[in-house]
């Protein structure tokens, strides 16, 4: 076990007991040097002082050469059992008289001459030099040699002292140590053990005990001071942590309420559509069943009528002529209802197609000749020079216009009807303005708040004198909402009125949004398969040129055309318009013209469309692989490109409609396509107005 | 003169259609469900037919069908009558062959335009 690794309390008996004894090692060890030094200095003048004695002794023998007389003095040195050898030199320097306490040592230890004088330590002996003189005359020289037997005896004792000395001192101070460390190692062992405890069992409510003020005292303040925070937080943690599971339960119960209020709002909104789905297939069936005995009154009157002329009987043709016309405001009322129904279920869809503007309006002020003629007014048409083509929804623009005209014409008598129309830009989109203005009876501040309300004629009066559902209005209004336009009215009473309605240009399906709204009664419209538009062919070529020439050329045979100059948009239109005909470029930037057929022919909405290669590139294999009808290469032989679009419109009229489709040049005056306008006559509230060109 | 099919089960709308296109100089053949209607249809070879699409044994779609598969009757016109509001009975009607549609109840002077212009169709064939 390392030292950095003891405990607190062995750290702390071991630095005390490595001082102490560290202490007493230093100061035992001067004592002795300092005593042992003392000692040979006294030892030295011992040695020097019985120099000088045996010096004095021996210098009568010296004087007279009386060589035993000296030896017997130096002989007197056996009581010094320290000195070793003595030795007597004649002033020539030989060996006088000499004694030796061991005979054996002499060799090695004694000089043969004198040399020095004084003292001096060889190895572990003191040697001393001392001249010998008589009344100042040298007589010779003493050496002494001394072994300081006595120095080192007195050296290995004061060691000893000083072994057992420091060994019980060591263990006093291990005793006392042992005993004062707990000041130190006792807080801190208590606050280690609160501190195991308190990790141990998370338990903050202990505190450790602070023994004394000094630095571990404030440790262990601090310590409990951290207890307590931790405690407080704790507590407060697990306050927020209840707070926290009870809101997390009332939040369950919360959605779960909510999952069962969602249930049964989806349960709700189940049994209201089945409703509005049944409501819907009741019109419809009560709507056929109406008509039934309806077809037979009106038909009869017409006929009673026809016979009643010709017979001349003319009181009984203004009373058929009753009839019949009670017998169509009747029918224009079921249509109304059926159409507002419509609208209300969401099943009102639009058939947007881009037309000329000034075709409609002509279409409807011949439709409306007899109704202007009818009460001796005048009708004014102006058309701004700007005002081109809209795409829109064209049965319901001709009925919102038709239904604003044939009211004009309704309450004013020997006036002046005008229609104007212009075209303008707001927030960057193109709009057209209707604007239908009469010189008739107007309408007041009042009746205007109900104006476009179902069955909310200005006045019950009026349904009186001038007829009517009071469902036009109301249906004007729908319409111009369903293609995301706006109605509005001025009017004078006694002076006139003027209807001003706002349609976008360009009326897009996106903009008509949730009107749009999913059906699954097959009452009403069969949108998917009625959707598709016979007159428009879709373009999608990224070369303005191109897109220029194939609109011009394809507009002059009869058809809507619809340029694009991405894929991608192509392919967002060709879903939205259902086009007869698509022909498409293959080198376009994003998405090339390949990929574009294959999501076509991947599209079962789609893929029925028949396509027409027109490009640059050579490659018909792989065209006609992807699905393509026909492969042009550019420049494109337009009469080929004519044949063949008249070959797969009729194909593809055919296969829709089930109908032998008339070719282009017979189209004028297809009984068909007047229909459109008859029915418009026929929904019109008022009385013969049914075109008959 | 003319000769038209008439193939309608609604008593009061047979008698008023059929007296009004007699009275402008057509001859017309009546037939009071959509069997008799193909029968007569085959045995008289009228110059065109109205035919109401909701019919009792054989509805008008059915006629229509076996009539535009039929060699000998399929340039025959056929001009559905369909209830106003069911735009899938028109698309019904279109699908199985009828070459023209027109709304009950009828708009007589419209119906009987749409006849002339078939017959004068018929004719420059």
């Amino acid at each position: 076990m390392r030292l950095q690794n003891l405990s607190i309390r062995r750290k702390l008996i071991l630095i005390t007991m490595l001082t102490s004894s560290m202490a007493l090692l230093l100061s035992s060890a001067s004592f002795l040097i300092y005593d042992l030094v003392s000692f040979r200095h006294l030892l030295t003048q011992d040695l020097t002082t019985q120099a000088e004695i045996i010096g004095y002794n021996s210098a009568a023998a010296m004087a007279f050469k009386d060589e035993p007389a000296a030896t017997a003095t130096l002989s007197a040195l056996t009581v010094k059992g320290d000195i070793v050898a003595a030795v007597l030199y004649s002033p020539d320097g030989k060996m006088f008289a000499e004694y030796f306490r061991n005979a054996k040592t002499l060799p090695a230890f004694v000089p043969s001459r004198s040399q020095e004088r004084g003292y001096r330590f060889e190895g572990r002996y003191l040697e001393v030099w001392h001249d010998v003189t008589l009344n100042g005359e040298l007589l010779g020289t003493l050496f002494l040699q001394s072994d300081m037997r006595q120095w080192s005896t007195r050296a290995k004792r004061y060691a000893s002292i000083c072994f057992v000395f420091v060994l019980i001192s060591g263990f006093f101070a291990f005793l006392v140590s042992s005993k004062l460390q707990k000041v130190i190692s006792g807080p801190i062992m208590h606050l280690e053990d609160i501190m195991r405890t308190v990790s141990a069992n998370k338990n903050y409510e202990v505190r450790a005990v602070k023994s004394y003020a000094d630095e571990i005292g404030s440790l262990i303040d601090g310590f409990n001071t951290m207890l307590s925070d931790i405690q407080q937080r704790d507590t407060a943690l697990r306050g927020a942590n209840d707070e926290l599971k009870t809101r997390t339960q009332e939040l369950e119960g919360e959605i779960s309420h909510r999952k069962q209020a969602q249930e049964d709002l989806l349960k709700a909104k189940h049994v209201a559509e089945e409703a509005s789905r049944a409501k819907s297939t009741f019109l419809a069936n009560m709507s056929h069943e109406l008509r039934t005995p309806l077809n037979a009154i009106i038909g009869y009157s017409e006929m009673l009528e026809e016979e009643a002329q010709e017979s001349a009987t003319g009181e009984s043709v203004q009373d058929l002529q009753k009839i019949k016309s009670a017998g169509k405001h009747l029918l224009a009322l079921i249509n109304d209802v059926l159409d507002l129904s419509k609208i209300e279920a969401g099943k009102m869809s639009l058939h947007l197609e881009t037309f000329e503007v000034s075709g409609m309006i002509e279409e409807i002020v011949t439709t409306l000749e007899p109704a202007i003629k009818k009460n001796s007014n005048t009708l004014r048409v102006r058309l701004a020079d700007d005002v081109g083509t809209m795409r829109a929804d064209i049965t319901k623009v001709r009925q919102i216009l038709f239904n604003l005209l044939s009211n004009a014409c309704k309450f004013t008598d020997h006036g002046t009807i005008s229609v104007d129309v212009d075209q303008s830009t707001e927030e960057g989109l193109d709009w057209l303005r209707f604007r239908v203005t009469d010189t008739g009876i107007g309408i007041s501040t009042k009746q205007r708040e109900n104006l476009f309300q179902e069955f909310a004629q200005a006045d019950t009066s009026i349904a009186r004198k001038y007829g009517g559902t009071g469902l036009g209005l109301a249906i004007t209004h729908r319409f111009v909402q369903l293609m995301k336009g706006r109605i509005g009215v001025e009017s004078q009473l006694g002076e006139g009125s003027t209807f001003t309605v706002h349609v976008p240009a360009q009326v897009t399906l996106e903009t008509v949004g949730p009107i749009q709204a999913e059906g699954n009664s097959e009452a009403f419209d069969a949108v998917s398969e009625i959707k598709i538009d016979r007159d428009t062919i879709l373009v999608i070529d990224d070369d303005f040129a191109v897109r220029e020439l194939m609109s011009r050329f394809l507009g002059k045979l009869g058809f809507n055309v619809l340029t694009v100059a991405s894929g991608e948009e192509g392919l967002r239109l060709a879903k939205q318009v259902r086009p007869v005909l698509i022909t498409l470029d293959v080198v376009m930037p994003t998405c090339d013209g390949w990929s574009v057929l294959s999501k076509l022919k991947a599209d079962s909405e789609l893929s029925k469309i028949p396509v027409i290669m027109v490009t640059i590139v050579d490659n018909e294999a792989r065209g006609l692989a992807l699905g393509a009808s026909n492969y042009l290469i550019k420049p494109v032989d337009r009469e080929r490109l004519a044949v063949l679009i008249e070959k797969h419109r009729i194909t593809r009229v055919a296969s829709i409609t089930g109908t032998n489709a008339v070719p282009m040049s017979r189209r004028a005056h297809d009984p068909k396509h007047r229909e459109v306008e008859a029915e418009v006559a026929e929904r019109f509230n008022g009385e013969n107005l049914t075109s008959r060109r | 003169m003319a000769k038209i099919l008439l193939v309608e089960d609604n008593e009061m709308n047979r008698d008023m259609l059929s007296r009004r296109l007699e009275r402008r100089g057509y001859s017309v053949v009546i037939a009071h469900d959509g069997e008799q209607g193909l029968l007569l249809a085959c045995s008289e070879m009228p110059d065109l037919i109205l035919m109401d699409i909701s019919l009792p044994v054989m509805d008008g779609c059915e006629v229509t069908r076996r009539l535009k598969a039929d060699k000998t009757t399929r340039h025959i016109p056929v001009i559905a009558l369909t209830a106003h509001a069911l735009v899938t009975d028109r698309v019904k009607a279109l699908n199985a062959g009828c070459d023209d549609y027109d709304t009950k109840p009828v708009e007589f002077g419209r119906l009987s335009e749409k006849i002339h212009n078939w017959l004068l169709e018929k004719k420059a064939q």
